[in-house]
């Protein structure tokens, strides 16, 4: 997967089309659009937006070998904000009609009463730059129901075809298509048509008493009559289910502080929580990041780039352009351990002085933006991954994980390991059964002292939750070598 | 309830009957239909000026449609009436595309809560008592100022935030259910950043109740949140070592959590609990009753029937230690050969899953300073971090902040550490139930005392 730094300028033509979309649905004509953002108007007001969203999402989900479910689900709404200094006004609708439209901006109004500096307001028009990151028509953009079904089918005869001990498969495949435009206080209007879809496989294997599983998940922003690709399907199934079996032979996990080696790919979830949260932009503002006021400081061994790249094509965690209508970027979070940015929305660049990164984002019209990631991975290094695995002494090789969490003020982060070995001498043990890691985020780095060739990155199965908005996001690592991590076994 | 509710209400029930009506007539032979409204105000306060206004009114309606014995659910928060249609037939179908399945449906009818009146569960106030904008400004200022000025070392707060919810809940089948629920909720809570040389920790403390003026004060809430932002300042990390555990009230819900959600006959039907075959034996020490009580007035998940409108009653569902069985809803129980137990729990998106509606853990005598002499030497836990529980397995690892205890005194403040053990360990393990009850969640729940766990640290 290459990485694309360059902006296009195209899609125009599309970016009119998909506001014509809400015209047409919504009546938000220009000059309705014009009129509701002249309500957000004053000396008063830094920023203000209006974000209409539509979206459909259809599921699918497969147990027992039979397709039970299957759903279709429809969100639409139009959320305002207006920004004063640093006070936030935020109301939403979800009739939406030009009356609905300017009682809603007129409610997030009434809370910028004083501060700010003020914006003079430019007539609503200019489309604003974006990437072409993912497919934008929409007949590329739908998969019949019975292709989706024999999908699941395929992953089920899969994985239970692997071994006689997989006794239970559940398979989802879930699509969804998110229109949106947002209008600004500037006259920008902006548009995106994104697609994004995630096949997910779950398996319970069984040997006597002792149960495991094992998942398997990818996606991303593709054309959906992509996903049909058996052979990936088939892939992902095998997967979930050679961890399950794994698994079955998991004795219990040494407790205590100890060397890690970690896998390529989805471990980068390690980045997520240890140093990405902490480098957004709203905790070092307000300075309650353990990262707060150290840019310029060294955080990592000098090993580490750590990198948040929204514009990697057909991603997960990519965007054309964030939810404020700013071209999403590649930002440089910390260079061969150096702290070097943060991830911004334009709220808290304006505050801080400094640029914004396009990672405002929202879960919804129904939520307010924030600085959030997109990709986060680690530059690959020099060493051989094999070479790493073979100098880990005594400790664990984690290779998939669960979820993980941070206390952004402390530092300190856990994530849980899904498959995991025992290692001594460079050799492999046995596997482990399921214990939380835990660190803290700016000494962690500090302590990688390989880092591997083998960056890539996970398959697109993240999400990433914060204030209760949940965001789709990517991660990415090589192989690496963390000298003391505390893993928390029951051995 | 408000004159605002009662034509909600109204509404809730044309919308039922419009979509329920149509999914007859274009072929489905059940349904059921949820239609959820709630509007929400918050006002955050920090640095003491305000800084953030939400109001959000918000609805929505999903409805499962069923052809024979197929089943298929839609959901939309577009409410025009040519969208509801578009999208019922829609259901009816995907209905067709799904495979049978000989224990889906309604619930059997002689399951349904068919009695009315519903009776009162004390959830909703009638609005007369909500407070104005500018009184939910001075109870969020009031609440940062009391956490700003509780000590010197209190460097900053991520703000105080005054939350209030109204939300209203209705469901109808095709077999004459018809019914709703309406709850109220204020909230006000605060974050504190204790600063001391390097050393920099967070803590919060909030309250929520469904009526205005039950709830605490905001210079109690401030300064609490303080109190226990300072005590973690410089904390040590603990050795690697067994441990026995006290887990103060908000942390201890999780764990009565973890053992509800391996009791969910969902997970029974898929062998995907470490609980299997465990009925009528023994999964938890003798120290641990659990009640199920629907009816808990005032309670944060109260409700007078299920997710499929089934009939709830209170019952023991863990006495002494011994599981008395499943949680069922009409599927699961269907499946397993079992009857509902009225935990079925639905949103809009999904057909119903399992869940409980208020569980109570029976309290014990102690109170936390005869919890901590019982202790001896440990650690009490007050935050815990990180997904690493699996019911499945029932392996359980979780990151942890608290404070260690020699010879029942706290010292000092714990951190960056892990416990962990089975929840087979983990529950039998329990040697002492707390007095100090929090009724802060719909898992009412004292502090509890494990021994047993593993503790990794340095």
């Amino acid at each position: 997967m290459s990485i694309s730094e360059g902006f296009s300028m195209g899609n125009q033509e599309s970016g009119r089309d998909l506001a014509g979309f809400f015209e047409h649905r919504f009546g938000a004509t220009p000059d309705v659009l014009d009129s509701v953002m002249n309500l957000a108007a004053g000396s008063h007001i830094d920023f203000a937006d209006l974000y209409f969203e539509h979206t459909v999402s259809e599921t699918m989900s497969l147990e027992e070998g039979i397709v039970k479910k299957a759903g279709s689900h429809i969100s639409q709404g139009v959320g305002a904000r207006i920004i004063s200094g640093e006070k936030t006004g935020f109301a939403l609708t979800e009739e939406i009609d030009p009356k609905m439209l300017h009682l809603t901006m007129a409610t997030a109004r009434e809370i910028a009463l004083h501060g700010g500096n003020g914006t003079v307001r430019t007539p609503v028009g200019k489309m604003g730059r974006t990437h072409a990151l993912y497919p934008v028509t929409k007949e590329g953009l739908v998969l019949a129901t019975d292709v989706r079904r024999g999908l699941l089918a395929e992953a089920d005869r899969t994985a239970r075809a692997y071994d006689h001990r997989v006794k239970q498969v559940m398979v989802s495949l879930a699509t969804e298509v998110k229109t949106i435009l947002t209008v600004r206080e500037d006259g920008q209007l902006s548009t995106d048509l994104r697609p994004l879809y995630r096949f997910n496989i779950t398996v319970i294997a069984q040997s006597e008493t002792n149960r495991q599983t094992g998942s398997y998940g990818f996606g991303g922003r593709v054309p959906f009559s992509d996903i049909p690709d058996l052979e990936r399907i088939r892939q992902g199934a095998r997967e979930a289910a050679r961890q399950a079996i794994v698994n079955l032979d998991a004795r219990d996990c040494p407790s205590g502080t100890m060397a890690v080696v970690l896998g390529p790919g989805w471990p980068g979830i390690l980045l997520h929580e240890a140093v990405g949260h902490g480098l957004e932009g709203d905790f070092n503002r307000k300075g309650t990041s353990a990262f707060s006021g150290r840019i310029g400081e060294k955080v990592a061994s000098s090993l580490c780039t750590v990198i948040d790249d929204g514009t990697i094509p057909v991603r997960r965690g990519s965007l054309n352009v964030d939810d404020e209508g700013t071209p999403t970027s590649r930002t440089v979070l910390i260079e061969k351990g150096i702290l070097r940015g943060y991830l911004q929305d334009r709220h808290n660049a304006h505050l801080m002085g400094m640029k914004v990164t396009g990672n405002g984002r929202r879960e919804s019209y129904a939520h307010v933006p924030m600085p959030r990631m997109t990709n986060t991975s680690m530059l690959g290094g020099d060493s051989d991954p094999k070479e790493i695995l073979g100098s880990l002494d005594r400790g664990i090789y984690a290779v998939n994980f669960g979820g993980g969490q941070v206390d952004i003020t402390s530092g300190k982060f856990v994530f849980s390991t899904s498959e995991a070995y025992y290692v001594e001498k460079g050799k492999i043990l046995y596997p482990v059964r399921g214990a939380t890691l835990i660190g803290s985020g700016p000494e962690v780095l500090t302590k990688v002292s390989m880092v591997g060739s083998d960056m890539s990155l996970d398959s697109g199965v993240g999400t990433c939750g914060k204030d209760g908005q949940s965001v789709p996001v990517g991660v990415g690592l090589p192989t690496i070598m963390v000298e003391e991590l505390t893993v928390g076994g029951t051995a | 309830m408000s004159e605002d509710a009662v034509e909600k209400i109204a509404q809730g029930e044309d919308i039922l009957a419009f979509v329920l009506s149509e999914a007859r007539r274009l072929g489905a032979t059940d349904a059921d239909a949820l239609y959820v409204t709630s509007d929400d105000y918050s006002i955050s306060v920090r640095k003491g000026d305000v800084e953030k206004v939400n109001r959000s009114m918000s609805r929505g309606m999903g409805i499962r449609v069923f052809r024979g014995e197929s089943q298929a659910i839609v959901s939309t928060s577009d409410l025009n009436r040519d969208s509801l249609s578009e999208l019922v037939r829609e259901a009816v179908r995907l209905a067709g595309e799904t495979a049978p399945d000989p224990h889906s449906g309604l619930p059997d009818p002689e399951d349904l809560e068919l009695q009315r009146p519903l009776p009162d569960l004390f959830l909703e106030d009638d609005g007369r008592d909500a407070p104005s904008s500018k009184l939910r400004v001075e109870l969020a200022l009031s609440c940062e100022k009391a956490a700003l000025s509780y000590d010197r070392r209190i460097a900053s707060s991520e703000g105080a935030e005054f939350q209030s919810s109204r939300m209203t809940r209705q469901m109808g089948n095709t077999r004459g259910f018809l019914g709703g629920i309406s709850r109220t909720n204020y909230a006000l809570s605060v974050t504190s950043i204790a600063k001391e040389g390097d050393s920099m920790e967070r803590d919060y403390w909030y309250d929520q109740r469904p009526f205005f003026r039950d709830l605490e004060s905001p210079e109690s809430i401030g300064t609490e949140s303080s109190r226990r932002a300072i005590l973690r300042l410089n904390p040590k990390r603990p050795k690697t070592g067994n441990a026995r555990i006290l887990f103060d009230p908000e942390n201890a819900r999780s764990l009565v959590g973890h053992l509800l959600s391996a009791m969910s006959g969902h997970s029974l039907y898929r062998d995907a609990t470490y609980l299997k075959g465990r009925e009528g034996s023994k999964v938890a020490s003798a120290n641990l009753t659990l009640t199920e009580d629907p009816f808990l007035p005032g309670g944060f998940g109260s409700r007078p029937f299920d997710g499929e409108g089934v009939r709830v009653t209170r019952r023991e569902i863990l006495s002494r230690g011994i599981l008395n069985g499943f949680l069922f809803d009409s599927y699961s129980a269907r499946k397993t050969g079992h009857k509902t137990t009225g935990n079925a729990v639905r949103s809009l998106g999904d057909s119903p899953v399992v869940g409980t509606s208020n569980v109570i853990v029976t309290p014990g005598g102690a109170d936390r300073a005869e919890l901590l002499k019982q202790m001896g030497d440990g650690i009490l836990v007050t935050e815990l971090i990180g997904f690493g529980v699996n019911t499945v397995t029932g392996d359980y690892s979780r990151g942890a902040f608290g404070y260690e205890v020699r010879g029942g005194e706290i010292m000092g403040p714990l951190s960056e550490f892990t416990i962990a053990g089975t929840l087979d360990s983990l529950f039998s393990g329990i040697i002492g139930i707390g007095s100090d009850v929090s009724m802060r969640s719909s898992i009412v729940c004292p502090s509890i005392l494990v021994e047993g766990l593993r503790v990794s640290g340095i």
